[in-house]
């Protein structure tokens, strides 16, 4: 019903008023015609009936005239004939005849000249002498000239003796047409004198006439039928008028015809029908042309100003759409979604917005060209719609497909929502596409997903891990309070007191060990580790790792080799300690999961691609153990993550080790990668980038005057990474491959008096080996060059016998500088009393030493009074950090040797006490060592305890020996714990703390 | 004009001389004439009966030298140039005739006793541009004029017309009607432009003596542009029918038979050689009335085109040719020749010859109208084929009036030229 008033209607008002519009102008055009043709032809019988009644009255006018010369010639009859001649010519130029003529009733004619004229006349002679009555007749001379004569009779009479009986005058054709010619019609009209038989008197053409019978002539050309030429006839009979029309060579003609009033001649009247109504249709035409140039005046106005209005509309709309479609592209360049319009028909692109280059890498003309373009970024053909799928989507209907596009030039992938509607719009019909970016959604999707598969992984493997540790952590607690328990029952017998202590202290430290790890994992994955950077030293680091491995590697039989490859830096700054526990780590789980008698070997390599500031390094640490299921290798650093197998059920172990190895190494900025192959061991590689300490610039190989050396070793790669680390210390580097050779060169510069400064002899040598090349050495050459054996091995059950064949030191692989430097230093006397007394001291470096305890836990503090006690040290307890404040300051100045802080005490905790003996004003507030002593062991507690004012940390559960070590640190062993504790006997001057004082 | 006036007188002293050697050689006994002429025209049958009656009545032998049609102008004029030209010598007073020096060569006949038997037409023909009768006209003759379908036009209730005006009238209603007024067969109608042009130079010699002396042109002349825009207009009025380039000669007889055309421009004798019977119209349907070409209000006739005996006046038997010219000039002999024969008649008493009734019902019109053939014969250059040519380029719209006119005097001038005619 809506599109009926709103597309049919108009449609159809307009093609009513067109259609009214003709009808209106057929109906006016019909009446005018009607009109016109009854006003033309009353028009034409008008002149026509002017011109008839002009002929008559010529006729009768020249009838009277000769009736009037009638008695002229009569009383002139005998007259002279030149006064006749001279009448009719004065006569003649009034009247305009041709020619004065005498008839006789015997049919002659003479002239006024007394010429005889051949003059017919016809049927008028009878008129004229036997009726007695004017005639008028036509004749033609014999010149062919056709003549109109008029004759009256007359009495009887005679002229230059020719007797007459009538006179006439006759008139040209010519003349008379002329002055019965109608000008009115454009001399289109013809106007003849006929008699009523058809027979043609007179024409008023202009140059004479052909006409010789008009009505033969209507019959022949004209469309008259035989009827209506009968009733021409009729008329003509009749002396009736009339008008007809007809076509007279196919041209419409009016036939008027009158008669004349004389016998039964008639006027008659052909003019051409365009003739008659030329003044009328001019008027039609002017009418019509009038109307016709309103109607498209008006046309044309309304038409100019729909044009024009639809010009303007149309500008208007399009640019409303260049600006849409310039807002558009601006849109769809803004956005990241791709929009497209295409017929259904062809699948041609009316639309496609140009962002399909950024988004996709495709022209956009080129899309433009062959929407199959797309087809190129398409990931998989899934997005290749047929077009059957198109076509069934419902009209105002829609579908969308999920599809993956890579952009042509990057190469990104993205992921689109493509969304197809079919749309109609008046009845034509289009696609229109819209890809919505919908990659951040899908990536989020996929993160959603993984997340909820790690979080379901994690939650499964705590599940795992609480059940391992309910497990782990019951088992030492189990040992631990069932020895106590067998410890009371038992403590009359010394040794299993001892065994069950032994059994106690294990269990404890497994327990620890456990608590360690989770706790660590704990502040890793709370984001709370930082790193500790400081300078360390490498070979001191791989030595210590030489030295924590190697018991549990002698106790399984393996043989465990560090090698380091190249030269690599041995000062480096790094979180020393972060990077022993990742090294410990892997290196602790190789011996782990390798069998008894297997194989573990450490690398360290320096990488190509170093800067200047820093120093890239590999760790390889490579067992020959059992391996790892690839399954398990792809969550090997998921925390809690621990494989299940027979094997390793066996061990120990917490599954926090890789992860918070691998955490740690993400932490220090490198990479850990690990290949492993069940049943052929594992291969963990960690890369770490350090950087490069300040230089310490030495010349102690100058001053020791080191400047050459022999380097014995089987593997030649070993003696050129020695001969490449000494190359910065200026001493010359020779080196064999056999003991033998060694010996030889030995011997050769000895001879020449050139000693080498020192020989590095491996122990393990093909040939011979290390101890007898130096026992032949030093029977060549004597006990001045020092000999030292290189060895990866435990070389305590050598010692002896190499001391006996002339060895002066032993070194571990690999071979460091620093570590070289140690080891000879010692060889030289002045420099090797002083660090054997100095290793002495330590050993008792507790003894005698005063220590202020701050410890609120009288559990901890019974134990750590025992251990001083141990120790020989003497102690006073505060149960804060206020009190251990006080103590302070209420003390003698070198009352106290050390103040043992825990952090974490009521009233003060110990980095406010640690402040404020800093702040406070005894005289060794500022020198006085604070060392915290905390179950705060993370690296952070260790910088705050730093940032405190302590001078060191030692961790709980305390370790004495740390505790040894670290009070040598601070006290050093040169003063006699006794004369120490000599000084600090004096009680007056201490705080009056608990304690063992 | 004085220089022609001397050899007039020449001729004329030597000719009176001539003959009276003639008259006194004719007593003694039989004499032998040469007569020269076209093979075709000897054979005609009122020439052997005129030289059989001649040499029968006489006992005169007369010598008949006829050559071929197509060699007879050459052959004839070696004769002459080898001063074997022939006692009479028979040819038409057209333009051939000036290769023959006809004003030095033949003898003038003006005083001779029978010229009082020519009819007007006949003796106007025989005359040179001085009025000299240059020989006797014994030859069947035609009227050449406007022959029309007077049945049709009858029944058309129409009248032939009596002036240009109404002939044109007449052809236009014609037209109008859907008739062909004239029967124009462009292709072949090669004597109708004769007949405008007759009148041209036939009513004014003069022009006709500077045409021939290369001092004026057609394109000079009015009536002769006059002439060619009537037949341009006419042809472009529809006049002349819608297939009139496609028609010739023989169309003629069809078209008029038919009364497809009313109308056409041809002489009398057509009507019983060409004319073929058997159509819708026959003879009896036709009537003569003057040709209307634009060039004279009345129209006109052009007179037949007649062969004429022509006495060499440097015969030596002058007076016996003279008297053979006599012979044939007598009532009895070419009434005798021409017994049965369909011509218009060339001498006033001819009475056994058969005339039309076209001509004769026409014969008051010819009197009035008639002109003696004066383009063809008369024109120095002149040929009919040329003009034609000319007409032809301006049918086909290769040219206007203007160069159709350019171009006839073009054609006549290059053939004056050839001819040797002197000022060209």
């Amino acid at each position: 019903m809506k599109k009926w008033f709103g597309k049919i209607l108009p449609s159809f008002l307009i093609c009513a008023a067109g259609a009214t519009a003709i009808l209106i102008g057929i109906a006016y055009f019909h009446f005018i015609s009607r009109k016109i043709y009854e006003d033309s032809t009353d028009h034409l019988r008008e002149i026509y009936g002017q011109v008839n009644r002009s002929f008559s009255s010529f006729v009768e006018r020249n009838w009277g005239l000769l009736e009037g010369w009638e008695d002229c010639f009569a009383l002139a009859g005998g007259a002279e004939s030149g006064e006749a001649a001279e009448f009719i010519a004065e006569e003649k130029e009034i009247w305009g005849f041709s020619e004065f003529y005498f008839l006789s009733e015997g049919k002659t004619c003479r002239t006024l000249d007394g010429a005889e004229a051949d003059m017919e006349l016809g049927w008028a002679w009878d008129g004229l002498f036997r009726e007695k009555e004017p005639v008028m007749a036509g004749e033609t001379l014999p010149t062919g000239q056709e003549i109109t004569v008029f004759a009256v009779p007359v009495e009887h009479g005679e002229y230059e003796g020719f007797g007459f009986d009538a006179i006439a005058v006759s008139y040209t054709n010519e003349d008379l047409a002329s002055s019965l010619n109608v000008s009115a019609f454009d001399g289109e009209a013809m106007s003849f004198v006929i008699h009523n038989d058809g027979i043609v008197l007179l024409s008023t053409q202009t140059g004479g006439s052909v006409f010789q019978n008009y009505l033969v002539y209507l019959r022949a050309a004209s469309d008259l039928d035989e009827d209506a030429l009968a009733q021409i006839q009729d008329d003509w009979t009749d002396g009736t008028s009339g008008l007809l029309q007809c076509q007279i060579g196919g041209v419409d003609h009016c036939i008027l015809y009158q008669p004349v009033g004389y016998r039964d001649y008639m006027l008659l009247s052909a003019v051409p029908q365009s003739a008659v109504s030329a003044g009328f249709l001019s008027v039609q035409k002017i009418t019509i042309n009038v109307l016709i140039s309103i109607f498209l005046l008006v046309g044309v106005t309304a038409a100019a100003i729909l044009l024009v209005r639809n010009s303007r509309q149309s500008r208007k709309n399009r640019l409303e759409l260049q600006y849409r479609e310039s807002m558009f592209d601006v849109l769809s360049n803004s956005v990241d979604d791709i929009f497209i319009m295409l017929n259904t028909d062809d699948h041609s692109v009316d639309y496609i917005s140009p962002n399909i280059e950024r988004l996709l890498g495709i022209p956009a003309e080129e899309a433009r060209a062959d929407i199959r373009v797309m087809e190129k970024c398409a990931v998989n053909y899934d997005v290749v719609i047929p077009r059957e799928e198109l076509e069934s989507i419902p009209l105002q209907g829609n579908r969308y497909w999920e599809c993956e596009y890579m952009h042509q030039s990057t190469g990104e992938r993205r992921w689109y929502r493509m969304t197809v509607y079919r749309m109609s719009i008046q009845d034509v019909k289009k696609y229109i596409i819209v890809l919505s970016d919908r990659t951040q959604e899908q990536q989020m999707n996929q993160k959603l997903q993984e997340a909820l598969t790690a979080a379901r992984s994690a939650n499964e493997a705590k599940s795992n891990f609480l059940s391992n540790m309910s497990h782990d952590i019951r088992t030492p607690m189990n040992a631990i309070v069932g020895f106590s328990v067998l410890l009371e029952k038992d403590a009359d017998n010394p040794d299993k007191v001892r065994e069950y202590t032994r059994k106690i202290t294990a269990s404890s430290h497994h327990l620890l060990s456990l608590i360690n790890d989770v706790l660590d994992m704990s502040k890793i994955e709370s984001g709370k580790t930082s790193l500790n950077v400081d300078r360390f030293s490498l070979p001191e680091l791989l030595s210590e790792l030489n030295i924590i491995l190697m018991p549990q590697v002698k106790a399984k039989g393996q043989s465990f080799t560090i090698h380091v490859q190249g030269a690599p830096p041995e000062q480096l700054l790094g979180d020393r300690l972060r990077l022993n526990q990742i090294l410990i780590n892997l290196l602790s789980n190789a011996v782990k999961y390798t069998p008894d008698g297997g194989r573990i070997e450490f690398l360290v390599s320096e990488l190509p691609g170093s800067a200047q500031q820093y120093v890239k390094l590999r760790f390889t640490v490579r067992d020959n153990g059992i391996g790892m299921s690839r399954e398990f290798q792809e969550h090997i650093f998921a925390p809690f993550s621990r494989e299940i197998s027979s094997v390793t059920n066996k061990i120990q172990g917490t599954g926090l080790g890789m992860a918070i190895t691998k955490n740690l190494v993400d932490l220090m900025g490198g990479i850990i990668q690990v290949e492993s192959e069940p049943g052929k061991g594992s291969t963990f590689t960690v890369e770490l980038s350090f950087a490069y300490p300040e230089q310490e610039k030495t010349e102690l190989w100058y001053r020791q005057k080191v400047s050459r050396m022999l380097v014995a070793d089987d593997e030649e790669e070993i003696c050129r990474d020695i001969r490449e680390m000494m190359r910065d210390t200026g001493v010359e580097v020779s080196y064999v491959t056999e003991g033998a050779a060694a010996v030889e060169r030995a011997i050769e510069a000895h001879r020449r008096q050139k000693d080498f400064d020192v020989i590095l002899l491996d122990w393990k040598m093909p040939g011979l080996n290390g101890v007898e090349t130096a026992r032949r050495i030093r029977e060549q050459v004597g006990a001045d060059v020092p000999i030292l054996v290189l060895t990866s091995y435990d070389w305590s059950e050598i010692e002896e016998e190499a001391r006996r064949a002339g060895i002066d030191a032993f070194m571990s692989k690999p071979f460091f500088t620093s570590t070289f430097w140690q080891t000879i230093e010692p060889l030289f006397p002045e420099q090797g009393e002083q660090t054997i007394q100095e290793a002495e001291v330590t050993e008792r470096v507790m003894e005698g030493r005063r220590f202020l305890v701050a410890e609120d836990n009288e559990l901890n503090a019974e134990i750590l009074t025992e251990m001083l006690n141990m120790e020989g040290a003497v102690h006073e307890l505060a149960a804060n950090g206020q009190e251990a404040l006080d103590m302070f300051q209420k003390s003698a100045p070198g009352y106290y040797d050390m103040i043992l802080m825990d952090v974490q005490m009521p009233v003060m905790n110990g980095y406010e006490a640690a402040r404020r003996i800093r702040a406070c004003g005894h005289p060794e507030a500022a020198s006085i060592p604070i060392v915290a002593m905390t179950a705060n062991t993370f690296a952070e507690d260790v910088r705050d305890a730093m940032e405190a004012g302590m001078d060191g940390h030692l961790a709980k559960p305390i370790d004495m020996a740390v505790v040894r070590s670290t009070v040598a640190r601070f006290l050093g062993g040169t003063l006699q714990a006794a004369d120490i504790h000599e000084e600090k006997k004096d009680p007056g001057q201490g705080p009056g703390g608990r304690g063992n004082a | 004009m004085k220089k022609r006036f001397f050899p007039f007188l020449l001729t004329l002293a030597a000719g009176v001389f001539l003959a009276a050697c003639a008259n006194a050689s004719g007593g003694s006994g039989s004499t032998s004439l040469t007569v020269m002429g076209k093979k075709t025209d000897m054979e005609k049958s009122y020439m052997t009966e005129i030289f059989s009656r001649y040499e029968e009545s006489t006992g005169n032998r007369l010598k008949i030298i006829a050559y071929e049609d197509a060699e007879f102008e050459t052959k004839a004029a070696e004769k002459f140039a080898a001063g074997e030209a022939p006692d009479i010598f028979i040819h038409f007073h057209n333009a051939d005739l000036n290769r023959f020096h006809a004003d030095g060569h033949f003898y003038h006949l003006n005083g001779e006793s029978w010229i009082g038997e020519l009819t007007d037409s006949a003796r106007a023909y025989c005359e040179d541009k001085d009025g000299n009768v240059l020989g006797l006209p014994f030859w069947e003759s035609s009227v050449s004029g406007c022959y029309y379908n007077k049945t049709l036009l009858d029944s058309l209730g129409m009248k032939a017309p009596a002036t240009q005006a109404e002939f044109d009238m007449l052809c236009q209603v014609l037209a109008d009607l859907g008739y062909t007024p004239i029967c124009w067969p462009a292709d072949g109608c090669s004597w109708m432009f004769q007949f405008g042009l007759d009148p041209i130079f036939a009513d004014d010699p003069g022009l006709l003596e500077k045409l021939n002396a290369n001092e004026i042109t057609y394109a000079e002349i009015p009536a002769v542009t006059d002439m060619v825009q009537w037949v341009a207009d006419a042809a472009e009025k529809g006049w002349f029918g819608p297939d009139y380039l496609e028609h010739g000669w023989s169309d003629i007889s069809t078209l008029l038979g038919s009364g497809e055309a009313v109308m056409t421009f041809i002489w009398d004798t057509w009507f019983y050689t060409d004319f073929e019977q058997g159509n819708r119209y026959s003879i009896e349907d036709f009537a003569l009335m003057p040709v209307f070409m634009n060039t004279v209000e009345g129209g006109t006739y052009e007179g037949g085109n007649l062969n004429m005996m022509m006495v060499n006046q440097d015969s030596g038997q002058l007076q016996a040719a003279l008297d053979f010219l006599a012979f044939c000039a007598t009532p009895e002999n070419y009434n005798a020749a021409f017994d049965g024969i369909s011509t218009v008649s060339c001498f006033k008493g001819q009475t056994t010859n058969i005339q039309s009734a076209m001509v004769t019902d026409a014969a008051a019109s010819i009197a009035a109208r008639e002109r003696v053939s004066t383009a063809a014969s008369k024109i120095v250059g002149y040929s009919a084929d040329d003009v034609m040519s000319a007409f032809d380029s301006l049918f086909r719209g290769k040219t206007d009036v203007p160069g159709c006119v350019r171009l006839m005097d073009e054609y006549r001038i290059e053939d004056a030229a050839k001819q040797g005619a002197e000022g060209f």
